[in-house]
């Protein structure tokens, strides 16, 4: 039988909720992204907290907060203690959104659901992997094989193919099979008949995708003419996802109409993304890998963007109209929802999302239609406290500190009491009334203590106290003193002293102001004003999304067409929508799971495996088709020397076989045929093909969809009895291969 | 496994293969060190490793022997790093030959690899009448390469691989390929050691079938980095200290990286240095420090996290010389100069304006190729020739300390015994050093079970493997699994070098292929009765049913139970089957039979007679062909007692029963020969079943 597959959705079905999906390869759980919306609730990982100790693997696909949020938090506190596995990029630019939502979240709130310690912690132990890297699992995974390969949407982003015994369970969601500038398109296709396919409905209804060419000329004058008559552009952004591509639009826009309006990208964490974004360029689009070979231009060497980390940078910029690029897209929290506040209420200004706003969130209201003219905004903020509170604030602090302080010295003295104990336990020879020493240490002891250096204890059991001395004996055998090598081995000079000390910070590369904010320890507490703020700038949403819309979703999977079709986040009508589709045309085994319940898609698939033996390869010819060869085979079964089930030749006549007809025919390739063999074709009514001047071909039987899972063409000729009957026959049989 | 190509000699019958060839035959590199090129192939794949040119020879002698393959059949070229010796004739074997295979390399390779040939057919211009190839062939060149990154695997044609982080210098790789699950490792030039920059080359996941390894270094053993480092700077030290000059000629990229890093980091811990100019004298490698900067992610960690803080790529204490007309040849100073072995360019410019003075030094900081004049110096001739043919005095110091990035013997026996290869091919070394390190190998490995050989160029090592062929049966024919002496039938679709076995009618399944039936249906006027036509078929075919068709009612006929005969109207009757060979022709034969009977009558009556004369006539020609056909095949046939036929080939007796097709014998091989023989024949001359299957 197949391996044993099992899904089991914990977010993210029947609605746009993050996602992460349980899928377990015989027994071996894999949690597959672990994801969380900008709003942070944590009631949607209840599922996740009930599984998360028996999870073996987390796979990881984009380095966004939906795909991969959850992961400090579940590892911190949920007890998900499995081996991670991402791509470079997901790991490093996940790692960096991370960063940006906790200092975000931390300006305005006393978020504590984890810390940048938890983040670090997180992603320390990601195991790295290459697309289309064959990682064999060790272990307990003993037997799975799992890749990443190229799913485009985000730099890094991944197609996730778990193979076991030569069956594949393919989880791809989010993938584009557009390339983009900074992207290839996504590899999907090439995967062909897998044994489970777990994807997303998310754009199944959606389908009027713009030309990109004209989408981004709408886009490009969208902010231009919001400049030209002085307004600022905000687009709020993800901190290291699609932002790239927006960034490298604007910046080719930028050089070709020689702009000087400033462009800022501004997030706690935007230098230090550039920095490895372009040491990135392995993971990019060809055209980006190729103009750096051969002209040595590093497409992310931003020549017309400004980086800022922080806002006061952006307040100090020359007044003037701008563009700015600032986290969160979700306008829940970060930079973008500050100046989002700030210049909602200037008609010249322009919002404009790139991306569909998280549900719930302040972006996806301003998204609706007609956008609402005011909108209620809560606005925090971290300020450092400041005269009374920060008298009291002190004074409470140095009580805590007193309280402390009096506690140690309280066990201190236990301490010593107890070691003092001891010493009078192992008293020895010496003929003092242990009475008296105690008073001598009571009386003297302070004393003592002011003048000893730190780290020195005088033994309370000593009379007087002494610095310890250490006699250095030597010991000698017959050939003298005896020496230790060791001690007079040359030292190599050691040459890497520099290198060492400058990489103190090894993974979290901060920037200065994030440090700064997170050895601030200066007290500040967060305080909360409600606005009603006017929103009278432009709106616009532009799809820059960088997923496949809802036609290429649909011949996307019907080229792949899986033998099992799980579908997951999505709304319930797409989701629906997609299920009935993929049910008529592709595949008659579509799941599409409530959060926690586990479907069963192990193939039901038999299979053996026998050894091909020599005598018998031999008598077989085989036909090319395609990339495959063909051939028929009759055999018997017989053992090999390690009892393993071979196949040998037949002792008696085989008995005949139907024959059998393989090969693809299009009616319109063979049209093309025959012409070029000069008869006369054409189209009739209803697909037949009308050939000579009697003759007619046409396919019968339920026409399969593109990539002929349906079953066997039937094909038809007809005709009457006559020369060009039986030349258009040959010709059709020259299409096939007769086995 | 393997079994040596003496032992297959002493086997007499060459029916019983040992399993299929593997051969490897070194092109260039073969028990010398240069123009890498390593061709290898196995069960119809051929790869090509490696695709270097000779830094010691100019022209057409310094390419690898490509004549003794045929570059179309290589389907896979493999460069493992980009110096001279394993990628400079790439481009010359990309245009100027028949290949038409596919290129790979990693990123940074490819990116290097353009600015290092480019530079290499400037530079080489003065010397080298007859280019290889000029900078368009390069330019062309780059289209046609693609990239691989580390880990990545790659199947073409079959051919599965993936590449492993080398060391050596940077994107540096060794290739593991996978053919049918015999896995063969190429190492290129690689180091165990990590650098200041670069990783140690990593120990694959896999044990290969074969390891063709580098033996550069032979049985030396490395000193430890630090101190190669320190003698490096005190040398340069002392000597600048004194007044005098430092030559150091190395290949511009690779090494020169890593001795700029040792260099700018002593002159900032040393202040006393700082008014002394280090050059270094190449503006390939200034252009390079781009793609240093950005592959980062191939360096170490070391690199990596002082990346965070500054590039150390950009030098502090370190400037460029563009041409020796710019350099003002005043007092101490430090030059690092390209090419390496002084052959020709500005480094043998200022070795022959500096040799004759003993206070200055030369440093050779790598591995030299024999026959190139730092090669020469490195044994201290008391003269050496100059560049303008005259003679002069050596008096500089010459310092060898080898920063060269190779394996030393400690670290190749100790990556092949966690290795253990079966196989281990020796390629890119001496002659002599090699066989003294395959000597010292065979120490090591004193079971036996390791064959390590050492080919010359175009010298062919041939091994074999017994690659079993695994097929999968798939679908409604694995419901039961069989038992033995039970028959398996059904399609074979071959993949790579994948096998499925699956029923016909779930080809679509599993598979991209599709199956088809093709229904014809012909009509053909006849006026006559229905039931004539009836009559004449029972007369020919065994089986011929009558029934109606139930739209029309009209009468229909079931041939054969293949061909549907109906009566369309009056005038008119119509054949319907569904295509086969079989079908086919009773088609036809009916067609023909109908059209006879519209034609005359009678005639079919004589024809009937006929048909008994011809029966006997046919059985008696059948026999004939048949004869002759076994005659053709196996030369002495007679017919002997009791109608058997009796077949000899060399000096074996086979039996065979005409009639039932039952052979005897007593030599197995033949028997089995002629009786697949025998069917095919009665197959072809009776074709049509007597029952329909």
């Amino acid at each position: 039988m197949g391996t044993s597959v099992q899904v089991t959705p914990l977010c993210g079905v029947y609605n746009e909720n993050p996602l992460s999906y349980l899928v377990s390869v015989d027994g071996f759980n894999f949690l597959i992204d672990c994801g969380w919306n900008d709003l942070f609730d944590t009631s949607l990982l209840e599922p996740l907290s009930r599984v998360a100790s028996t999870i073996d693997a987390v796979l990881l696909s984009h380095p966004d907060t939906l795909h991969l949020g959850a992961l400090p938090y579940a590892m911190k506190q949920l007890g998900l203690s499995a081996p991670v596995y991402a791509t470079e990029p997901v790991h490093r630019l996940g790692l960096l959104t991370m960063y940006d939502q906790f200092l975000s979240r931390k300006q305005v709130s006393d978020f504590d659901l984890f810390t940048l310690d938890d983040i670090d912690n997180a992603f320390q132990n990601v195991i790295r992997l290459t697309y289309s890297q064959n990682y064999h699992l060790p272990g307990k995974g003993e037997g799975i094989v799992i890749a990443p390969h190229v799913a485009g949407h985000m730099l890094g982003g991944s197609i996730w193919r778990i193979t076991k015994d030569g069956e594949d369970v393919i989880y791809a969601v989010d993938y584009n099979h557009r390339k983009e500038r900074h992207l290839n398109g996504t590899v999907l296709q090439s995967f062909v008949r897998p044994a489970v396919l777990i994807t997303d409905a998310y754009h199944a209804l959606y389908t009027n995708q713009t030309a990109r060419q004209q989408r981004d000329k709408e886009f490009l004058d969208t902010i231009s003419k919001h400049l030209e008559v002085g307004g600022n552009v905000l687009l709020p952004v993800d901190t290291a996802g699609r932002v790239l591509e927006l960034l490298l639009i604007l910046e080719q826009h930028w050089s070709q109409r020689g702009f000087s309006f400033p462009i800022y990208f501004l997030t706690y964490v935007s230098s230090s993304t550039i920095d490895y974004v372009k040491s990135f360029l392995e993971w990019m689009s060809d055209s980006i890998s190729k103009s750096f070979e051969t002209s040595r231009d590093n497409a992310f060497l931003l020549r017309h963007v400004t980086l800022l980390i922080n806002k006061t940078d952006l307040d100090n910029a020359p007044p003037g109209p701008k563009v700015v690029l600032a986290s969160m897209g979700s306008l829940e929290a970060g930079f973008a929802r500050d100046i989002f506040v700030e210049w909602a209420n200037d008609p010249r200004n322009l919002v404009l999302f790139t991306e569909t706003g998280q549900f719930g969130t302040l972006a996806r209201m301003l998204q609706s239609s007609p956008p609402p003219k005011f909108v209620k905004v809560t606005m925090s903020k971290r300020v450092p406290l400041a005269g009374e509170e920060l008298i009291a604030y002190e004074e409470e602090q140095n009580r805590l500190k007193r309280e402390e302080a009096l506690r140690a010295s309280l066990v201190k003295e236990e301490e010593i009491k107890a070691s003092h104990g001891s010493d009078d336990n192992s008293s020895e020879p010496m003929v003092i009334d242990t009475k008296t020493t105690h008073d001598v240490v009571g009386s003297h002891g302070p004393a003592y203590k002011d003048i000893l250096i730190d780290g020195f204890v005088p033994p309370s059991s000593s009379v007087a106290p002494m610095f310890p001395f250490f006699d250095n004996a030597c010991e000698w055998d017959e050939f003298g003193e005896v020496i230790n090598p060791d001690d007079y081995v040359i030292k190599d000079e050691d040459m890497d002293r520099g290198a060492m000390h400058t990489g103190g910070d090894v993974d979290g590369r901060l920037d200065e102001a994030t440090a700064s904010l997170m050895l601030d320890t200066r007290p500040s507490k967060v305080i909360s004003n409600e606005l009603i703020v006017t929103v009278s700038c432009s709106l616009v949403k532009m799809d820059y999304e960088g997923r496949s819309d809802g036609r290429s979703i649909k011949s996307m999977i019907a080229h792949v067409s899986p033998l099992k079709l799980v579908l997951v986040h999505a709304i319930a009508e797409a989701t629906e929508h997609l299920k009935q589709h993929c049910l008529n045309n592709i595949c008659p085994h579509v799941y599409a799971p409530q959060i926690e319940e586990t479907v069963d898609v192990t193939s039901d698939l038999c299979a053996y495996k026998v050894q091909l033996s020599e005598k018998l390869m031999s008598n077989v010819i085989f036909k090319k088709l395609g990339d495959s060869e063909v051939a028929w085979v009759d055999s018997e079964v017989g053992k090999t020397e390690s009892d393993m089930r071979s196949l040998q030749p037949m002792a008696g006549a085989a008995s005949p076989h139907k024959p059998v007809l393989v090969g693809d025919l299009k009616i319109a390739d063979f049209k093309q045929f025959l012409s070029s063999k000069g008869v006369q074709v054409e189209f009739a009514g209803g697909g037949a093909l009308r050939c000579g001047e009697y003759v007619t071909l046409r396919k019968v039987g339920p026409t399969g969809q593109k990539g002929g899972a349906s079953g066997p063409q039937q094909i038809l000729i007809e005709g009457p009895l006559c020369e060009d009957y039986y030349k258009i026959r040959d010709y059709l049989y020259s299409q096939f291969y007769l086995l | 496994m393997a079994s040596s190509s003496t032992s297959l000699k002493r086997r007499e019958q060459p029916t019983t293969r040992d399993g299929d060839q593997l051969i490897v035959t070194p092109l260039g590199a073969g028990s010398e060190v240069g123009r890498s090129c390593v061709y290898m192939s196995f069960r119809g794949k051929n790869i090509l490793f490696d695709c270097g040119i000779h830094p010691a020879y100019s022209g057409m002698a310094a390419l690898p022997y490509f004549d003794e393959i045929d570059p179309s059949t290589i389907d896979v070229l493999l460069i493992t790093h980009f110096h001279i010796d394993h990628a400079a004739s790439l481009p010359y074997f990309l245009e100027k030959t028949t290949f038409n295979g596919r290129v790979f390399m990693t990123h940074a390779t490819k990116a290097i690899y353009k600015l290092l040939l480019t530079d290499y057919v400037k530079v080489s211009k003065v010397s080298v009448e007859d280019m290889l190839f000029d900078e368009q062939d390069i330019n062309k060149s780059m289209d046609k390469i693609e990239v691989i990154d580390f880990h990545q695997t790659v199947e073409v044609n079959g051919i599965k691989f993936w590449c492993y982080t080398a060391g050596h210098v940077l994107g540096a790789a060794m290739f593991m390929v996978d053919i049918a699950g015999v896995r063969i490792l190429y190492t290129g030039d690689y180091s165990r050691e990590e650098d200041r920059h670069l990783r140690a080359a990593e120990l694959p996941q896999f044990s290969p079938d074969i390891c063709i390894i580098e033996s550069t270094s032979g049985v030396q053993l490395h000193q430890s980095r630090h101190i190669r480092e320190k003698r490096f700077t005190d040398v340069i030290h002392s000597t600048v200290a004194q007044g005098g000059r430092v030559l150091i000629p190395a290949f511009a990229l690779g090494r020169a990286q890593e001795l700029l890093l040792i260099l700018d980091e002593y002159w900032a811990n040393h202040p006393d240095l700082e008014n002394i100019p280090i050059y270094y004298a190449s503006p390939l490698a200034k252009k390079c420090m781009a793609v240093y900067q950005t592959y980062i992610l191939s360096m170490n960690d070391r690199i990596r996290n002082q990346f965070a803080n500054s590039n150390p790529f950009v030098f502090k204490h370190i400037s460029p010389l563009n041409s020796i007309d710019e350099f003002s040849d005043v007092g101490p100073c430090v030059v690092m100069a390209t090419p390496g072995g002084l052959q020709s360019g500005l480094s043998r410019q200022l070795f022959d304006r500096w040799c004759s003075d003993k206070k200055n030094a030369c440093i050779i900081p790598g591995y030299m190729v024999e026959g190139t004049l730092a090669k020469t110096i490195i044994n201290e001739p008391k003269e050496v020739t100059l560049m303008n043919g005259l003679t002069a005095p050596l008096n500089m110091q010459v310092h060898y300390i080898s920063f060269s990035a190779h394996a030393d013997y400690a670290q190749t026996s100790t990556f092949l015994k966690e290795l253990m290869p079966p196989n281990i091919i020796l390629v890119h070394g001496e002659a002599n050093e090699m066989m003294r390190l395959k000597q010292k190998l065979f120490t090591e490995f004193p079971d036996g079970n390791t064959r390590i050989m050492t080919p010359k160029n175009c010298e062919s090592v041939e091994m074999y493997f017994n690659s079993e062929k695994l097929a999968k049966t798939i679908g409604r024919l694995a419901e039961k699994t069989p038992d033995v002496g039970d028959s398996v039938s059904g399609i074979l679709v071959k993949k790579g070098f994948t096998y499925q076995i699956m029923a016909p009618d779930e080809l679509h399944v599993f598979s991209q292929l599709s199956t088809a039936t093709v229904t014809q249906r012909i009509t053909i006027p006849f006026a006559g009765a229905f039931g004539v036509i009836k009559h004449r078929l029972e007369k020919i075919f065994e089986s011929v049913e009558s029934s109606t068709d139930e739209e029309s009612g009209l009468p229909a006929l079931k041939v054969h139970e293949r061909v549907t005969v109906k009566q369309e109207s009056e005038k008119h009757i119509s054949l319907q089957w569904s295509s086969d060979p079989i079908s086919d022709m009773v088609s036809d034969s009916t067609v023909a039979l109908v059209l006879n009977i519209s034609r005359e009558v009678p005639k079919i009556v004589v024809e009937e007679e006929d048909a008994v004369k011809s029966e006997e006539e046919n059985g008696k020609k059948v026999e004939k062909v048949i004869y002759a056909l076994l005659v053709s095949l196996f030369g002495d046939v007679k017919l002997g007692e009791n109608g058997k036929l009796v077949i000899r080939v060399d000096g074996n007796v086979a039996q065979l029963d005409k009639e039932s097709g039952e052979v005897e014998s007593e030599h197995s091989g033949l028997k089995e020969r002629i009786r697949v023989a025998f069917e095919r024949i009665r197959s072809a001359v009776k074709p049509i079943p007597l029952s329909a299957s």
